[in-house]
């Protein structure tokens, strides 16, 4: 992932987000990242001039969490996946259950990864390291066509 | 009895096929209901049997059509089928509810067989009958229990998914910031050694630690308090499924009033106005509506816009054998896309902005459910929420 790469987190809990933040810096990845507090905040960050597919120079990743407030993660990355401008960002699910019906839901929809926020010490570091290896091998693909 | 020797042949064997018929008919009689009409449907003759279950005397139904015991429960077309059936000279059988002279109601499984004369003309139709009110009641109820079943499970369905997306939530922020402080606490020995060394550490360094672990240690106490909190929720909605509901009739009007009382204090700091139209009253649990209507009215306070003060009305009305009872506010309101949500247990709309665990509408909707009743929104962004609560009427 270049370090021009902005990572986009859709993630309601100030804990959460903290601690994956955290996490990825002692991986190693200081893109810069923006911060949306529910599903409606990225939808409508998308929406303005801002938003991933505007700039030819920006690249995206999003990190989504599912069980968010007004507009749920799933509901995002369906709008995200069907949207022609939207497509190509990288979705990186990032939540709480392992359902196995969401995680096969979230993949049908085209989700780019599907990881479970780990409740057990060390795990939680752990999994945001091999978050922090796959967006350093991430081809990070110019929504507006140019790389 | 053997037949008189001055009968012929042939008046013997006329005899013998009668006294056949007469013999199958005093079986038939015993065991099922029988009636027959002319090709227009009026009866011409009721056995026993019809008249005892449809507690009408011979005199009281000859000349008279089936109409008489129609329940209305079976749609025009039900009828228009059989008719259709045995006009073409066919057999038709099926299951008909009937209501009886006292207007109660009984089953029959039915088969009507339609007798034509030598040139093919309709004579008759004999109607042969079987009390089947019994098992259709047996199906009703296996049916309503069937559709209970369904709905528990749709309900454990939503706790699981509440439980394993939201109890986890504040254990990944207890377990993440303990391994945080497990980090810093790391840092800290590091500079310790090093005090012990000799050197004196940056006071930025130590104050960047205290500040990590003391974040840390708040995320971890919310942590606790926030699944708590959602653990006596759970229990609340758990216990509402458990709880014996009374079916009784309920004066909403004392209900709502007892409960506005009980938050006197709040509504007035609100500088609420509060209208509260004659209420009719409902059959239900009067404790469960308590709970109803005061997570309603809290919702109203708690949701009330900054711009203008609270205006809380609350009415209801019959219609048909159930109340309608509004409660609506002039509050912040709720987006359409957002609507269908807001009955989900833990779901919370704006979370930053107010206290609470998403606990209150789902108790709301769980209660009315308990006492056969329903709940619906109808609300707009910047102009207020109207909550339409149906309960079954009470008959005093």
């Amino acid at each position: 992932m270049s370090p021009e790469t902005i990572i986009l987190m859709a993630e309601d809990d100030e804990g959460h987000a903290l601690l994956i933040e955290r996490a990825l810096r002692k991986t190693g990845i200081n893109n810069p990242i923006r911060r949306f507090r529910d599903g409606q905040e990225f939808i409508d960050f998308c929406e303005s001039q801002a938003g991933p597919g505007c700039s030819v120079r920006e690249a995206f990743v999003l990190l989504l969490d599912i069980r968010m407030p007004k507009i749920d993660g799933v509901e995002v990355l369906r709008m995200v996946k069907n949207s022609e401008r939207l497509r190509n960002l990288p979705v990186v699910m990032l939540t709480t259950t392992e359902n196995p019906r969401e995680v096969d839901l979230c993949h049908e929809i085209g989700c780019n990864a599907y990881i479970v926020k780990p409740v057990t010490p060390n795990d939680f570091t752990e999994t945001i390291r091999s978050l922090g290896e796959f967006l350093r091998k991430m081809e990070v693909p110019s929504l507006a066509g140019v790389s | 009895m053997t037949p008189p020797a001055s009968l012929s042949e042939t008046e013997k064997l006329l005899l013998k096929a009668t006294r056949e018929v007469h013999d199958f008919k005093t079986a038939l009689d015993e065991h099922a209901i029988v009636a027959i009409t002319d090709p227009r449907g009026k009866i011409t003759y009721v056995n026993e049997k019809f008249c005892a279950i449809s507690q009408y005397n011979e005199e009281e139904l000859i000349g008279q059509d089936h109409r008489i015991l129609n329940s209305s429960h079976h749609p025009k077309a039900f009828f228009q089928e059989l008719w259709q059936t045995i006009q073409s000279g066919e057999v038709w059988r099926g299951e008909i509810r009937n209501r009886r002279k006292d207007g109660s109601y009984y089953w029959v499984d039915t088969t009507i067989v339609p007798f034509v004369d030598s040139e093919g003309r309709p004579v008759q139709h004999i109607a042969i009958r079987a009390d089947i009110t019994e098992r259709k009641l047996y199906e009703e109820e296996l049916a309503k229990l069937a559709a209970e079943l369904d709905s528990k499970n749709k309900e454990l369905e939503t706790v699981i998914y509440a439980a394993s997306h939201d109890l986890r939530s504040p254990l990944v922020n207890v377990q993440g910031f303990a391994s945080v402080i497990g980090e810093e606490m790391a840092d800290l020995k590091k500079l310790v050694q090093a005090c012990a060394n000799g050197e004196t550490p940056e006071l930025s360094q130590v104050q960047a630690i205290e500040g990590e672990i003391e974040r840390a240690l708040d995320f971890i106490i919310a942590g606790t308090t926030k699944m708590d909190a959602l653990l006596g929720g759970l229990l609340v909605i758990s216990r509402l499924g458990q709880l014996e509901v009374r079916d009784v009739a309920v004066d909403v009007g004392r209900v709502v009033e007892m409960n506005l009382s009980a938050m006197r204090y709040q509504l007035e700091e609100a500088g609420a106005t509060v209208l509260v139209e004659d209420l009719p009253m409902a059959r239900g649990d009067a404790d469960l509506l308590g709970q109803v209507f005061g997570n309603l009215f809290g919702n109203a306070i708690k949701y009330s816009s900054k711009e203008r003060s609270l205006v809380l009305k609350v009415r209801g009305k019959d219609f048909g054998d159930k109340v309608r009872y509004e409660v609506s506010d002039n509050g912040i309101g709720i987006s359409k896309q957002h609507q269908d949500r807001i009955f989900n247990l833990f779901h919370r709309l704006n979370p930053t902005d107010t206290e609470g665990h998403g606990v209150g509408l789902a108790i709301v909707k769980r209660a009315l459910d308990r006492m056969n009743g329903t709940v619906e929104v109808d609300s707009e962004p910047g102009r207020g929420t109207t909550f339409s609560i149906v309960l079954p009427k009470s008959a005093v």
